[in-house]
């Protein structure tokens, strides 16, 4: 007996028409599709946890109220991090006196060994803090390389620089973050 | 994607894609996706209410330019329609005779105190100015 073929999921370009075209269940796709990449980097970028729901929320909304401007000139996961990247700016332009914190060192994970996940939270920890410290550029052009796995080209054309200018910011990146780190 | 250079990067490549791992694990993605849509739904008005608001404010700055243009053009024009009159006043006076000028200084007299009027400390009487003082006077009268 033959099996059913799986259907081909739709691609971003092509979701974004649908929504464009009034389908909503596009754009909840799109959501369903990038929304846990999009916290990570904006977990790592310091977006607090308590507020992560509401930047990811706001992310989209901007997104998708602006995706005329989206012109496949990079990923729609990449280019939705630029967007979340504003957001978190505002978030925290609108709360400067509240600390952020990437890392919700409450929360712990009772599988596997204890000792390693201590080591490992702490590596988490002392990464975000020196995250924390380097200029936004920086910090994102090392996120989008390191945590996404992206391209320079492909950052260059998110962060609107060149792919030579973010391998130079993403090399003074792992520069300040190893002496910070060590 | 390659690391780049050492195995320390690579470290660093595990600990930031470890990186916020648990927190987007914890989020509610469904709920997002229908808040994202409710809102969205709601664009349709406040788009049109922000769109309201600037037009109101692009009539307002236009109002405040156009005014605020007329405002200075006519000081402008008072200004050069001063200059002009006591231009021509000064060139008139310099082709009056004596009984020309002691007449508009009768004309004058009727019109202004002598209190306001520069007359020179020596005269008492205008009647007695020669025509040069006289020119004095009435271009001080013109201020």
């Amino acid at each position: 007996m033959a099996q059913p073929q799986p259907v081909p999921a739709a691609s971003d370009a092509a979701l974004i028409s649908a929504w464009q075209a009034g389908d909503e269940q596009a754009a909840a796709e799109l959501v369903g599709r990038h929304a846990r990449a999009l916290a990570r980097f904006l977990a790592g970028a310091g977006a607090p946890e308590a507020d992560l729901d509401d930047v990811v929320q706001e992310t989209f909304i901007r997104a998708f109220r602006g995706v005329e401007r989206f012109r496949g000139q990079c990923q729609f996961r990449t280019w939705l991090m630029t967007i979340g990247g504003n957001v978190l700016k505002d978030l925290a332009r609108r709360s400067a006196r509240r600390q952020v914190m990437p890392l919700d060192e409450s929360v712990r994970d009772g599988a596997g060994d204890p000792h390693e996940h201590a080591e490992a939270r702490e590596a988490e920890a002392q990464l975000a803090a020196g995250l924390k410290r380097l200029p936004r550029l920086q910090r994102e052009v090392f996120l989008l390389r390191a945590q996404q796995g992206l391209e320079y080209e492909e950052i260059a054309v998110a962060l609107a620089t060149t792919p030579g200018a973010a391998r130079v910011h993403y090399h003074h990146a792992v520069r300040r973050l190893k002496e910070i780190v060590e | 994607m390659k690391h780049d250079g050492t195995s320390h990067d690579g470290r660093l490549h595990e600990t930031a894609q470890r990186l916020g791992q648990r927190a987007a694990d914890r989020l509610d993605v469904d709920g997002i996706a229908r808040q994202v849509l409710q809102r969205l739904r709601e664009e349709p008005a406040r788009q049109t209410t922000w769109i309201h608001q600037t037009w109101l404010r692009i009539a307002a700055a236009v109002v405040i330019l156009v005014g605020g243009a007329f405002a200075l053009r006519s000081v402008w024009s008072n200004s050069d329609a001063g200059n002009h009159v006591a231009h021509f006043v000064a060139d008139d006076l310099n082709d009056l005779s004596t009984d020309e000028l002691e007449a508009v200084l009768t004309s004058f007299d009727d019109l202004i105190t002598v209190d306001s009027v520069a007359v020179p400390e020596s005269s008492d009487d205008l009647r007695e100015l020669d025509a040069q003082q006289l020119r004095q006077v009435l271009r001080s009268l013109e201020g």
